[in-house]
């Protein structure tokens, strides 16, 4: 079974792996940061902002305060995540499921496929 | 520290009016939020209720709150509260919040503790009491109340003689008699710079203000006296029409009717709320946000979550928020319960009794020493704009907690969270003291992106979802400035897949006199508090801009075209002669001369998804309505289109969306790879001024308040 937890991840609740929504490439174990079968780029504001005057304010962020982390599927290159960091910020293990609810859900399925044998 | 210890609940209180004691103390009101336990008599009360009895009269509840906030608003005269930055609530006896009409979810925490303490501490003690008649008023954090702008009139509500509910109304008041005007003084360093702060008070008996107490107020509050008096007069009328109201409901149906009623809110709220949280998935959910102000300089501020779900309860827990320091961004823990609340019941319980039972299922753990759990004399009056990163960090953690749930509909990106004003005081052109804000961008802030629709546009005020913006010609007839332009604002909104609402940006310049003091709240300058969600950006950069010494008035009168029409053009065309300067959206007090131009821009709402997710016709249609430029619609959604006729190159959009995947995937770095790099990096030195330790946010050294 296949549980949607965000709009782009997906846990197999059979295999305990993370997979991308779009193509279903896998990111490793549920049990660990989906993140870290990411591949991760930091992008400077001016990249998703344009700056549309001259100087440090100007419509834009400024690097040495901000930066835009992104999270990709290595499969297929979807944005999984954003995070807007100081430089240098960890990065943030934001989903961490209680495992138990799928191993109950199996549990529950293998005795309710017993049962109709 | 423990600001009393007394405890007055003696035996002669009958259970069902009273408090449990807890130890007074501004890192402790927050236990208050429980509801309180129900006894025998409130039991039988509330089985007593027939079927229907409680959908019919929590209906006709609803109906009396909503004629008692209507009361409310045409009494008053300052714009928060006409704008509907309010609430009127009612009370069971011993104060537990029953429902209420809310313009802000805030005071449905923020609201019942003073009723607490009042129970408490007065009840029983024959100097005060409390009987039929009596007016209580308040505006202090360290009793339960929030920021002091905020100021609340409470009347218990006896019926032959039994106390039975208490009612109340509570809006903001932008001025407070501080060290510098609106009420929210950037430059306070110690609760001794911002001005009054009631305790709670019996301000009136036998239904009448005393004339004595309301002179005490508009003493405090010289620089808008006349505003001082009629609000009060106004939270009065509105908590007395409710107080009436509930009377009324007695006569018809007992004492023991609505006692039953009010106590069965508060149980089933706490109940749906616990079914509801039951549903979604167990876990531990993390989030961050930022600040980048502390109100007299820019500096990062971080709010960090930990929301841990076990089957029908969450614990909230803070650690690792920066540590308090010395200016008014400090809070209290009941003040970031309160901004939780703001999420809680417009989002997942929109449809709950807005009681403190439907928070019932929440732990908070907040560090003490850290900037939501500061020391008893801290300066808190900015309290509501740093707790922008709680919104942020609660509404980023629940929504992944709901996302796999039927509840997936009451999810969303952050809100603009910026809280943008422009606070101005002095003289009026009708020779009038005034000390007011500017509602227009206060109100006009983006929604986050939904899972299935775009934030709405300027949809309202992140702190008061149901607040109006006010007419801006309001405004010029009643305050001595000129509004060059408001509307809404391009590209402010987080890109996505679902885009976030658009803020605003308006420019007023000062007018009919001479001078007029000003100053302005914001954020989202040096870093987007609005976060996106599940791939989606947060909102666009706000920068303030002053031009001062300008020759707006002789352009006008010349009637030249060239005038600006929006924050870009005011700074990259500088059509204006005048001196510029562009700085933090957070601006300290100063004087404003006839002409000058003030510039204030109102965040939009996060994004949500991948923007190469987005269907390019909505990209095309955005554009046309000018609500992204031509670099957004190519360069971040990667569209293409024929540039004169606007028609999409579907053909073409798709190799570039394509090709951008594969530019990601070559960009991209293995986990390992990338921290190794990241790691080493570390922010402009001028933001960590209060941060603490990097990236740990440890205290480096003690606040010192004088």
């Amino acid at each position: 079974m296949k549980r949607s937890i965000t709009e782009s991840l997906v846990a197999n609740t059979e295999s305990l792996e993370w997979e991308c929504r779009r193509c279903q490439h896998t990111l490793g174990p549920v049990a660990e940061n989906y993140k870290k079968g990411c591949l991760i780029a930091q992008r400077d504001p001016k990249e998703i902002w344009e700056p549309l005057i001259e100087g440090v304010l100007n419509f834009s962020y400024d690097a040495t305060w901000s930066r835009i982390v992104e999270f990709y599927c290595p499969g297929c290159g979807a944005l999984l995540e954003v995070e807007m960091l100081p430089p240098g910020h960890p990065l943030t293990h934001d989903i961490e499921l209680d495992l138990t609810m799928f191993t109950d859900e199996n549990s529950a399925d293998r005795s309710s496929k017993d049962s109709a044998q | 520290m423990s600001l009393d210890q007394t405890s007055l609940d003696g035996p002669e209180i009958p259970e069902y009016m009273r408090v449990r004691p807890i130890e007074i103390s501004t890192a402790t009101m927050v236990q208050w939020l429980k509801p309180e336990p129900v006894g025998e008599a409130e039991r039988s009360w509330v089985e007593q209720l027939e079927p229907g009895d409680y959908e019919i009269y929590d209906e006709k509840l609803k109906n009396i709150l909503d004629e008692a906030r209507e009361i409310f608003v045409r009494s008053g005269v300052t714009n928060l509260l006409t704008a509907g930055d309010l609430i009127v609530a009612i009370y069971t006896a011993n104060g537990d919040l029953a429902n209420a009409s809310a313009g802000t979810y805030l005071h449905c925490v923020t609201g019942c503790l003073p009723v607490k303490y009042v129970m408490h501490k007065y009840y029983s003690d024959p100097t005060v009491r409390v009987e039929a008649g009596d007016i209580f008023y308040t505006n202090e954090a360290r009793y339960g109340g929030i920021h002091n702008p905020d100021q609340m009139a409470f009347m218990p509500v006896f019926h032959e003689g039994e106390l039975i509910a208490w009612t109340a109304a509570l809006a903001h008041q932008p001025e407070t008699g501080a060290i510098e005007p609106g009420g929210m003084p950037i430059l306070a360093r110690s609760r001794s710079d911002e001005g009054m702060k009631l305790t709670p008070i019996k301000i009136g008996q036998d239904y009448r203000i005393k004339r004595d107490l309301l002179d005490m107020m508009v003493n405090f509050i010289d620089r808008s006296p006349r505003m001082q008096e009629i609000d009060t007069r106004a939270r009065v009328t509105g908590a007395d029409r409710l107080r009436v109201r509930v009377q009324e409901l007695a006569v018809a149906k007992g004492n023991d009717f609505v006692r039953g009623l009010l106590r069965k809110l508060v149980l089933e709220a706490e109940e749906s709320a616990r079914r509801r949280i039951a549903r979604w998935n167990d876990g531990t959910y993390r989030a961050v946000a930022f600040a980048d102000t502390i109100g007299r300089e820019p500096a990062l501020v971080r709010g960090m979550l930990t929301a841990t779900k076990r089957h029908d309860s969450i614990h909230m827990d803070f650690s690792g928020t920066s540590p308090e320091n010395d200016s008014s961004y400090n809070a209290f823990p009941h003040i970031v319960a309160a901004h939780a609340a703001i999420f809680l019941f417009a989002y997942p319980f929109h449809d709950l009794p807005a009681s403190n039972g439907t928070l019932a299922p929440f732990e908070w753990d907040i560090p003490e020493g850290s900037v939501l759990n500061a020391a008893p004399n801290a300066a808190i009056s900015n309290s509501p704009p740093l707790c922008c990163i709680v919104m942020t960090s609660v509404t980023l953690a629940l929504s992944k907690m709901m996302f796999d749930s039927e509840d997936r509909d009451k999810i969303g990106a952050p809100n603009g969270n910026m809280g943008s004003e422009i606070i101005f005081s002095g003289t009026s052109q009708h020779e009038m003291p005034y000390a007011d804000l500017d509602g227009c961008t206060l109100n006009t802030e983006g929604q986050g992106a939904r899972p299935d629709m775009d934030g709405v546009n300027a949809y309202g005020f992140p702190w008061a979802h149901a607040g109006r913006a006010p007419d801006a010609e309001f405004y010029e007839d009643e305050y001595p400035f000129l509004r060059l332009f408001y509307h809404l604002r391009r590209d402010s909104g987080g890109f996505g897949k679902w885009q976030g609402g658009l803020g605003t940006e308006t420019a007023i310049a000062p007018r009919h006199v001479p001078t007029m003091f000003w100053s302005s709240i914001g954020k989202s300058t040096h870093i987007s508090v609005a976060s996106g969600l599940f791939g989606g950006y947060p909102s666009s950069a706000s920068p303030g801009i002053w031009v001062s010494g300008t020759d707006l008035w002789e352009k006008m009168n010349r009637g030249d075209q060239d005038l600006p029409e929006d924050a870009v053009s005011v700074a990259a065309d500088r059509a204006l002669q005048g001196e510029y300067l562009l700085e933090h959206l957070t601006r300290l007090t100063r004087i404003g001369y006839s002409g000058d131009l003030i510039v204030q821009l109102a965040a939009g709402g996060g994004g949500y998804g991948d923007v190469l997710e987005r269907d390019p016709d909505l990209v095309l249609n955005d554009l046309k309505n000018g609500q992204i430029s031509s670099w957004t619609a190519k360069e971040v959604y990667q569209i293409r289109y024929e540039e004169d006729s606007l028609i999409l190159d579907e053909t073409a959009t798709e190799e570039t969306r394509d090709s951008a995947r594969q530019t990601r995937l070559k960009r991209g770095k293995p986990w390992d790879e990338f921290i190794s790099e990241w790691s080493k990096l570390s922010p402009n030195p001028e933001a960590l001024k209060y941060f603490g330790t990097w990236p740990e946010g440890v205290a480096e050294t003690p606040v010192v308040r004088i």
